[in-house]
């Protein structure tokens, strides 16, 4: 199963090319993989990653543990300092000082190391949860893209990610606050235990509000994204549109078009600082309510002899230590419902299965003759027969066209031969055995297809023509290159095959694409060539040129060719003629001609009557 | 007590809000689903917004020549800015009387000698009272300051964008797109945050601190020095090195986080690529180091914050030691009040913040000055192709176009074209052929004022086009770009495009006209389909027939076609070639053709070679005469027919 390859750890790192000029990273993959059990809650899906690192994450959860809790022993140590020396006059002021600096070191140093493994733990999980994402989706099958955007669905995983990284790190950590708020508060019981719960009066309040606030400011702050985004598009498209703005003089409609986007953007950042301007100032100043209740009673208290004034300073400071938990299990329970839906968002790519899968006891196709049997395929897509009934017997050796008219299932026969998608019905077979029963590593890598859409990565030429062989040599390259008729224009460049191409690099045209995409195909030499309208934009005597340089360099290759152009399809020793998803004709171009009317039809669009 | 703290968030963990897309540029990802509910409690509080009804005028008014500065804009909303200072310092003020009030208390109400429940209870109240007066003063300030940076912003977005508008078409080069786009993005966003937040806190925090100071010097000189001097000093190196420190961790986050999304998209959109080459394992190999790497440069930030926070707090426990051992033995000396030595405690905590804030706010308070002065450096760029002050309206055009001995160069001393005249009748049809590369594009380009001739004139109906306004000239000439293209939002709204106007009979009458009507009657929304990812939900054909449509619905007098039909199948070709006789009836038209089957149709060809023309005439004529297009004619008739190029 095309599976079993998800975690292989054993990878030997030296052999990459590192993309980030000469940064390497010593990241062994991830350790584990989230649990497959669907019927778990969706922490208990993550925590095999987490557990991966459960040594950093213990220490770091213990350790933060330990530096509150010298942070909470400073104010009592201070109140004591205070009613013993200073009201009192009986104690050492300079032990009090010593103890204090040594605790106040001990907080430093365990609260360093606390947060150094902490966040080692988060980015840890953060890389393996990407790392993840990205092997499972490399094995996925077509139908999967076929569906899902492909923008939007990093943009979104990137953002899940995040939020179930900072959840599963920080919930910790929050937890951990919330016990040296227990403590905090345990203190302040044993100064006086009427004056703490006086003091307490404020903090539920304090998280309610936490809660309603962050519940409104969530959504406000992703209104205002979506809104930024709407702006973005305009501005987006006034920059690469320019050319239509001003052609219809709309510049003053396009102007509008922004201002109102604009507009909503600032009822956006108003509404976001109103809400902000209701709840937070609350936040900062309830701690401020807490204190001014402990001066009034605290005050009485010490008038009659129950507190010490140190205490009223000891209070203080708990209360201001207090805040923090309160505040953060507020939003605690806000990233908690934010993880659990990133998590879920993730798991429905996790869990999504490839269903181009070997079987077992899949065998490797290998010294490959060529011929091809299709047997009485149907094939279906999401309700829609595209293909029914469909024999057709390719023979070694072949270079054969197959004609018809948009939607008449003509790429769809391409794409059963290396099984980018599989048969419903039937068989394709290769040399006599069923496609499934080949790995498919063998058997894509003895099908070469070159697709209509020539994608090519923002790496070098030479990079992107070796991409099927990594290994292969300058002269291999540029070999193919020539067979691709591309190592003219290629050699022309400022940087010939070292050119980097793409977004970042040096753009080139539809017909150089196709070129390059050609020559990548050609590097791998496969003894079955797929060209799926591969050379629509090339100019036809540079096309005429790459099918004789195909000719001579491997006269024994089966060949199969779909094209619109004529001048492409009498290339082709045969003909044949597809017409929903059923084969009406086959034959030679002159034979065609003469005896099926609708590849006469299917040429007539070709060679206009007026002409 | 709760010293400092700060540090978690840090430059590097802001991906809570998903601004992590926004600058990495991917496609915005929607609204959350479980936020979804809330958003759209919220969205139904908004108004209804009036639709904007701004004018363009291709010269800048006084007020838009005006020299951009962020006190300016500032000043645009006196009324807001004045309220807002106001608060400012209120606020400021009134935070910092709750340790006053404590030690007020204490040395007139709890000290044995001086107690009276009274002063307490009156501090306890004052207290409370000065706690709510904050809140209500801090919400007023919230709302005046993001209601100025908001109004702000607004106009700024739209002079800038105004800008644009006035820019030339040589302005927009493929390589400045990005820097145009975080120009009116994430500068403009900084600056947002600037006004919103920065400068607001940066004024109550520098206040925070005079006030503090002062308070601490009046209740004792000696401790006060005790404190400043070592504290603050220490305090502040920290937070710069942590600011320094974490702005490189962040550029490095920023640009590995590139990496590995770039790496991601790449790889997704060329999945079909990937599975073909078997390239499976070798890539998760490499997204491992490119995610590894981005581990790294988290890992740094990750130790920088993990210095950072604890130090402070250390520092503060360190200085409450100080604080007690001093301030201990004056109050034992009696050189100093127990309540007083209290206010110093509580105090202490609150000089912490705004140091830490203060380092903060001073680098957006920078970045958002870079953001203006870049901001001022776009808007001060002038157009190439500019309105004389005295241009008038073109009147309506019968369509004569006239070359006289026009040269162009985009680079000095490298013309494109030279010494070339031409005369276009009204109601004429010219194909520009020749090679790619020959100057017939901007031939055309020249007419309609994308560029300004650097010798020679262009004339339309005998007026020199740069004597008039840009708006009138362009509106009566039609242009259909080689790669058309669609803006979000329907079929419907991209056909209106070209005149807001339109009614719907004219819209249905175009649909039908470049045969359209197939489509839109196969479309389940029919025209009011959307239209995605920049057109990509329709073939190349439809697309171009949309481009058609719009440019029939403008009904300019003249119609300039820049290659249109050359990246298209052959149907597609012959529909819209179709459609292309109805759009020329009765027009003078510019073709550039790449194919010869475009040029056939037209009344004259001109055969554009090394900046010039080399022959023209009549198709006929042309082939007859045994020259250039001949030439390329039997080329192309040999090849096969329709499929000819006329390039290399």
């Amino acid at each position: 199963m095309a599976v079993s390859h998800h975690l292989d750890t054993d990878v030997v790192v030296d052999e990459v090319v590192n993309p980030l000029g000469g940064v390497r990273s010593s990241y062994p993959g991830p350790r584990a993989e989230i649990s497959r059990d669907t019927s778990l809650t969706w922490w208990r899906r993550v925590l095999p990653i987490i557990s991966s690192h459960r040594y950093t994450f213990v220490g770091a959860v213990g350790l933060s543990l330990l530096s509150l809790i010298f942070q909470a022993l400073v104010p009592n140590l201070l109140n004591n300092a205070f009613s013993d020396t200073l009201e009192r006059h009986h104690g050492s002021l300079r032990v009090a000082v010593l103890e204090i600096i040594a605790i106040g070191v001990l907080a430093g140093a365990s609260g360093m190391a606390s947060r150094y493994f902490l966040q080692r733990t988060a980015f840890e999980v953060e890389a393996d949860l990407r790392s993840l994402i990205y092997q499972h989706m490399t094995w996925l099958s077509f139908s999967f893209y076929d569906r899902v955007q492909s923008g939007q669905l990093i943009s979104r995983a990137n953002s899940d990610i995040r939020s179930v990284q900072m959840y599963a790190t920080f919930a910790p950590l929050i937890l951990v606050q919330c016990a040296s708020g227990v403590l905090a508060f345990g203190f302040m019981l044993t100064i006086d235990p009427v004056l703490a719960c006086i003091a307490m009066v404020v903090m539920p309040i304090l998280y309610i509000v936490g809660i309603k606030m962050r519940r409104v400011l969530f959504p406000i702050s992703w209104i205002t994204q979506a809104r930024l985004a709407e702006v973005a598009t305009i501005v987006d498209e006034n920059i690469n549109g320019v050319r239509v703005v001003k052609s219809f003089a709309q510049e003053e409609a396009e102007i509008n078009r922004l201002a109102d986007a604009a507009e909503r953007v600032s009822w956006a950042y108003i509404k976001d600082a109103q809400i902000r301007g209701q709840w937070s100032p609350w936040v900062q100043n309830l701690p401020q309510l807490g204190l001014a209740l402990v001066l009034g009673f605290g005050g009485v208290m010490v008038i009659h002899g129950h507190l010490s004034v140190g205490g009223i300073l000891a209070f203080n400071a708990y209360l201001l230590m207090l805040q923090a938990p309160f505040m953060m299990l507020g939003q605690l329970v806000m990233m908690g419902q934010r993880a659990k839906a990133s998590a879920e968002r993730i798991f429905e790519i996790l869990d999504e299965r490839p269903d181009i899968v070997e079987r077992p006891g899949a065998f490797d196709l290998a010294n490959v003759r060529g011929d091809i049997v299709f047997d009485d395929v149907r094939f279906a897509y999401r309700d829609t027969t595209i293909v029914e009934h469909l024999s057709l017997t390719i023979n070694a050796g072949e270079t054969i066209a197959i004609v018809g008219r948009t939607g008449s299932g003509k790429s769809t026969l391409a794409r059963l031969i290396n099984r980018f998608y599989d048969v419903s019905d039937g068989a394709v077979r290769i040399d006599g055995h069923d496609v499934r029963d080949y790995t498919l590593e063998s058997l894509r890598a003895n099908v070469g297809v070159v697709l209509d859409e020539p994608f090519l990565f923002s790496v070098s030429i030479a990079e992107n023509i070796a991409y099927g062989r990594p290994d292969a040599s300058a002269r291999d390259i540029e070999a193919a290159a020539r067979a691709a008729n591309a190592h003219e224009f290629i050699t022309k460049l400022p940087e010939g095959y070292s050119t980097v191409i793409g977004e970042r690099g040096y753009t080139l045209s539809g017909g150089q694409r196709q070129r390059i995409a050609i020559a990548r195909t050609l590097l791998v030499n496969p003894p079955i060539l797929i060209l799926d309208d591969a050379t629509s934009a090339i100019d036809v005597h540079i096309e005429a040129g790459i099918y004789e340089a195909l000719r001579t360099l491997m006269s024994t290759r089966t060949t199969i060719v779909i094209a619109h152009r004529i001048s492409t399809i009498t290339l082709a020793q045969r003909v044949v003629v597809l017409d929903e998803g059923h084969i009406v004709a086959d034959g030679t171009h002159e034979e065609l001609l003469a005896t099926s009317p609708l590849y006469g039809e299917i040429l007539a669009q070709s060679v206009r009557e007026d002409l | 007590m709760a010293w400092g703290g700060g540090g978690w968030g840090g430059p590097g963990g802001g991906g809570m809000f998903g601004g992590a897309s926004a600058r990495t540029g991917l496609p915005f990802g929607g609204i959350p689903s479980e936020l979804q509910a809330e958003a759209t409690k919220l969205l139904a509080t908004e108004p209804e917004h009036a639709p904007s009804a701004l004018t363009f005028a291709q010269l800048p008014n006084a007020k838009e020549r005006q020299r951009l500065s962020l006190w300016r804009m500032l000043a645009d909303q006196p009324w807001l800015l004045a309220i807002g200072s106001v608060l400012v310092i209120a606020v400021s003020f009134l935070l910092q009387l709750g340790p006053a009030l404590t030690q007020f208390a204490i040395d007139h109400g709890m000290i044995p000698g001086h107690r009276d429940v009274r002063v307490v209870i009156w501090c306890a109240i004052i207290y409370l009272g000065v706690a709510l007066m904050s809140v209500w003063m801090q919400r007023l300030q919230a709302t005046v300051s993001g209601t100025l940076a908001a109004r702000v912003m607004h106009d700024l977005r739209i002079r800038v964008f105004t800008h644009f508008q006035r820019m030339s078409l040589d302005f927009f080069t493929e390589e400045k797109a990005g820097v145009l786009m975080s120009r009116m993005t994430s500068d403009i966003e900084n600056l947002q945050q600037l006004i919103q937040d920065g400068i607001t806190s940066f004024a109550s925090q520098g206040l925070t601190m005079a006030v503090i100071t002062i308070i601490l010097f009046t209740l004792n000189v000696s401790l006060a020095l005790w404190t400043v001097a070592l504290i603050v000093p220490l305090l502040f190196a920290l937070s710069v090195w942590f600011h320094h420190a974490s702005e490189k961790g962040y550029l490095l986050v920023r640009d590995r986080i590139a990496f590995v999304l770039a790496d991601l998209s790449e790889s997704l959109y060329g999945i079909r690529v990937v599975t073909a080459s078997n390239r499976q394992r070798r890539n998760i190999r490499n997204h491992r180091h490119v995610v590894g790497a981005y581990r790294d440069a988290n890992m740094f930030t990750g130790r920088v914050n993990a210095v950072y926070g604890p130090s402070t707090i250390m520092i503060g426990i360190l200085g409450q030691a100080l604080l007690l051992g001093i301030g201990g033995t004056k109050v034992a000396h009696h050189q100093l009040s127990l309540g007083a030595l209290v206010a110093f405690f509580l105090y202490l905590n609150r000089f912490f913040q705004p140091i830490q804030l203060l380092v903060q706010q001073y680098t957006a308070l920078q970045q958002g000055r870079s953001s203006v002065i870049r901001l001022r450096e776009l808007i001060e760029t002038p157009p190439t192709v500019d309105e004389t002050s005295d241009a008038v309206a073109l009147p309506t055009i019968a369509g004569r176009i006239t070359f006289e001995h026009v040269g162009f160069s985009y680079l000095e001393g490298r013309p494109v074209l030279s010494d070339v005249s031409l005369d276009i009748a009204p109601g004429e049809s010219v194909a520009f052929v020749g090679p790619t590369g020959a100057g017939k594009s901007t031939l055309a380009k020249l007419a309609n004022r994308f560029y300004d001739p650097t010798e020679g004139r262009v004339l339309v109906d005998g007026i020199d086009v740069r004597t008039v306004t840009l708006r009138s000239l362009r509106s009566q000439l039609g242009v259909v770009p080689q790669e058309p293209f669609l803006f979000a939002g329907s079929i419907r709204t991209n056909l209106k495009f070209s005149r807001p106007d339109v009614t719907d009979t004219e819209l249905e009458e175009a649909v039908d006209v470049v045969g359209l009507r197939d489509l839109v009657s196969r479309l389940p929304e029919g025209l009011d389909t959307p239209v995605h990812e920049r057109g990509q939900t329709l073939s190349a054909g439809e697309r171009q027939l949309l481009a058609l449509a719009r440019a029939f619905l403008a009904r300019p007098r003249v119609l300039i076609l820049d290659e249109a039909t050359s990246s298209l199948d052959l149907q597609s070709e012959i529909v819209v070639e179709r459609a292309l006789d109805r759009l020329l009836e009765g027009r003078t038209a510019i073709l550039i053709a790449h194919r010869l089957t475009t040029a056939q149709r037209a009344d004259r060809i001109v055969v554009v070679d090394h900046g010039g023309i080399v022959e023209m005439g009549s198709p006929d004529e042309l082939i007859a005469a045994g020259g250039a297009y001949a030439g390329m004619y039997a080329a192309w008739l040999a090849s096969g027919g329709r499929d000819a190029t006329t390039g290399a």
